[in-house]
């Protein structure tokens, strides 16, 4: 056979795989209840979906193990792309008829996936979106774990204004992402509320690798503390740029300085950086204390996102107890209303009345290059 | 069978769009130039439509539609004019400098919401509104080949000095190609937008017009019809890896991407002239080695 041929051959037979009908199967059977988890597991998003997917593998063991109701969780790679996020989505809710769906990572994502899902009358737990319009907004089947940059910041700047005494800000923010971009918003307003003086405001771009410029500009006004919204890998480069161009001050960062990563990249030059998190690390809830356990197991170095995702698992499995242990979509969108000071490693959760999470954030401050809670 | 169509429709939707993306890059590549604006003019169209459906209640969908073709090929025409006179990469570069200052734009417009973009734009495109579109954009494409302008456009492509001298209005010709790509590109925008609930500058970057040129490139420009053939090609190939990948118990991740690029590598390397070539180079090896 010829190359061509035998290449036109295989494709065909891997078409052929993929297309024989699924109709008849019947979802999984045996009492348990079928959950899609559709994560960023390759692109741009991909080091938040791996921790996710360790967060979520340890949930199922921890209900599973602990007497739970049974869960089945299919993980697909949304690719941090809205396209395949749409796919996956529609794949989970006509074909694979899941009860309930965890994700998207992204918020973006979440924009144009979940109103597939609220059409459709599927519940959908957003395990790690923090865009303040267009989640949970959607409509009444779209619920989230995660806490909003509007309910993390205010918090923190108000506890580091009561431990640092400051009056002034330069503020430094990534304009051009829609994460930064919605962490300055409320940066801004929180700082405004505060009565602390912004004393100037510049701006990168993702791509961007040199800061001095900006960073020149700020120090030059001595500010009392920098504020930076900025991603993992740009926040440690902005950081160490700082401490170059000689600043010693306090640098108050937001959720995306909440990653492992920062602290590795930024090295000696991220002590002192003060970030809102809405997961206590050194909590002593016995609810933490099993997660943290759950993830030492699995050899997952844990974050806040892995605890968010392990405790979108715990929330649908009490979702699914409080309905009496029915797995359909309804069932579950009511058993998900009677969710209430749940123990988790994030805390007592509960629901707000728009199906966003309330639950105590916390404070961190980088010393001795770990994460170690304000008190 | 119904339901796997239920479960893929979506995916059926992308493969129009990405269709017409792709086709919008091969209208400038007919006649022989390298534009890489397409992705500026997809999010012009988008950010069009979106907002006549957000913000001018009562405008029928097609009107929205037919402003997300139109804006960009009038913006086409001033762009065109200076960046035509470029050739080969620095076309190119002028170009992709272009959708940069699109996408930067759309970034710190507040009106639009900056980096955060539009959402919960309504689902207006049916799966039948993107194959209607695809439909007429072939059509339109196919008509042209053969005819006096389709000639001009391949004389273009193969020598413009050449084409000049024999008396052909080069200038105007490339330029109706670039607003009919721009209008394609447009369209797509418009299409997705209301489609996916949402845009945002994000989706409009370099890497968009990249992927278009590569699904063009690799159905093959030689056929009207081979960018869509690539564009189908590709935007099913992750879908049936996650499938293959499902039935063989792989777990989800990393080894989907490398077996698509696995692939496409191989396609490139085996099959130059695109995937329309297939067909008559399997002729051509029966009938030879075999």
């Amino acid at each position: 056979m010829s190359l061509a041929r035998r290449w036109s051959f295989s494709l065909l037979l891997l078409l052929a795989a993929a297309c024989k009908d699924q109709g008849s199967e019947a979802p999984a059977s045996g009492g348990g209840a079928t959950i899609g988890a559709a994560l960023s597991l390759t692109g741009a998003a991909a080091s938040y979906g791996a921790l996710q997917r360790a967060g979520i593998q340890a949930g199922v063991e921890q209900v599973t193990g602990g007497g739970g109701p049974k869960l089945n969780v299919l993980i697909e790679d949304d690719a941090s792309t809205k396209e395949q996020g749409i796919t996956v989505f529609q794949k989970f809710i006509n074909r694979d008829r899941v009860s309930a769906i965890l994700g998207p990572t992204l918020s973006n994502t979440a924009s144009a996936a979940d109103p597939l899902a609220q059409q459709a009358k599927v519940p959908v737990l957003a395990i790690s979106n923090t865009a303040p319009t267009g989640i949970t907004d959607i409509g009444n089947y779209i619920w989230r774990d995660s806490l909003t940059e509007a309910q993390v910041i205010p918090g923190a700047f108000k506890k580091a204004q009561e431990k640092l005494k400051f009056k002034t800000a330069g503020v430094l923010y990534g304009n051009d992402d829609v994460f930064t971009k919605a962490g300055y918003d409320v940066m801004q307003k929180a700082l405004a509320d505060l009565a602390i003086k912004v004393l100037g405001t510049q701006t990168f771009a993702k791509p961007d690798r040199d800061y001095n410029a900006q960073l020149t500009a700020l120090i030059g006004l001595k500010p009392d503390v920098l504020v930076v919204s900025a991603l993992a890998d740009n926040a440690s480069s902005i950081v160490a740029q700082a401490r170059q161009r000689g600043w010693t001050g306090p640098i108050l960062g937001g959720n995306g300085f909440n990653s492992p990563a920062f602290i590795k990249n930024a090295g000696a030059a991220a002590e002192g950086v003060m970030v809102g998190t809405s997961w206590n690390s050194l909590s002593q809830d016995p609810a933490n204390q099993k997660f943290l356990e759950a993830m030492k197991k699995g050899g997952v170095n844990p974050d806040q996102f892995s605890a968010q995702a392990y405790t979108g698992v715990i929330i649908l499995a009490e979702a699914i107890k409080q309905a009496e242990g029915k797995t359909g979509r309804e069932d579950i969108v009511a058993g998900l209303a009677k969710v209430k000071d749940l123990d988790t490693p994030l805390g007592k959760f509960s629901f707000t009345p728009g199906r966003d999470a309330q639950h105590e954030p916390s404070v961190q401050q980088v010393k001795d290059g770990k994460f170690q809670i304000v008190q | 069978m119904a339901d796997l169509l239920l479960a893929y429709q979506s995916l059926f939707a992308f493969v129009g769009i990405n269709g017409l993306l792709a086709l919008s890059v091969y209208t400038t590549l007919s006649c022989g130039q390298l534009s890489l604006a397409n992705a500026g003019f997809m999010a012009i169209g988008a950010y069009t439509s979106a907002l006549i459906t957000l913000r001018a209640s009562g405008v029928p969908f097609i009107a929205a539609l037919a402003a997300s073709a139109l804006l960009p090929a009038i913006v086409a025409v001033p762009l065109g004019l200076p960046v035509l006179r470029l050739r080969g990469v620095f076309l190119a570069i002028a170009t992709v400098g272009f959708g940069e200052v699109v996408r930067l734009f759309f970034v710190n417009w507040d009106y639009t919401n900056g980096a955060m973009g539009l959402v919960a734009i309504p689902q207006r495109t049916q799966l039948w509104t993107i194959a209607l579109a695809l439909a007429l954009a072939l059509f339109i494409l196919g008509r042209l080949r053969g005819s006096r302008a389709g000639y001009a456009l391949e004389a273009i492509r193969e020598d413009e000095t050449a084409a000049r001298t024999m008396g052909i209005y080069t200038t105007g010709h490339k330029l109706a190609m670039l607003a009919l790509g721009a209008a394609l590109a447009g369209l797509a925008g418009g299409l997705e937008a209301h489609f996916t609930f949402m845009v945002a500058p994000g989706g409009y970057a370099f890497g968009r017009v990249v992927e278009m040129l590569v699904q063009a490139v690799v159905g093959g420009t030689a056929a009207f019809y081979g960018p869509v053939v690539g564009a189908a090609f590709l935007t099913l190939l992750p879908e049936i890896l996650r499938e293959a990948g499902a039935r063989l118990g792989l777990a989800p991740g990393p080894f989907r991407l490398l077996l698509n690029g696995l692939i496409l590598l191989a396609v490139i390397l085996y099959l130059p002239n695109g995937l329309v070539s297939l067909p008559s180079r399997l002729r051509r090896r029966s009938r030879g080695v075999a």
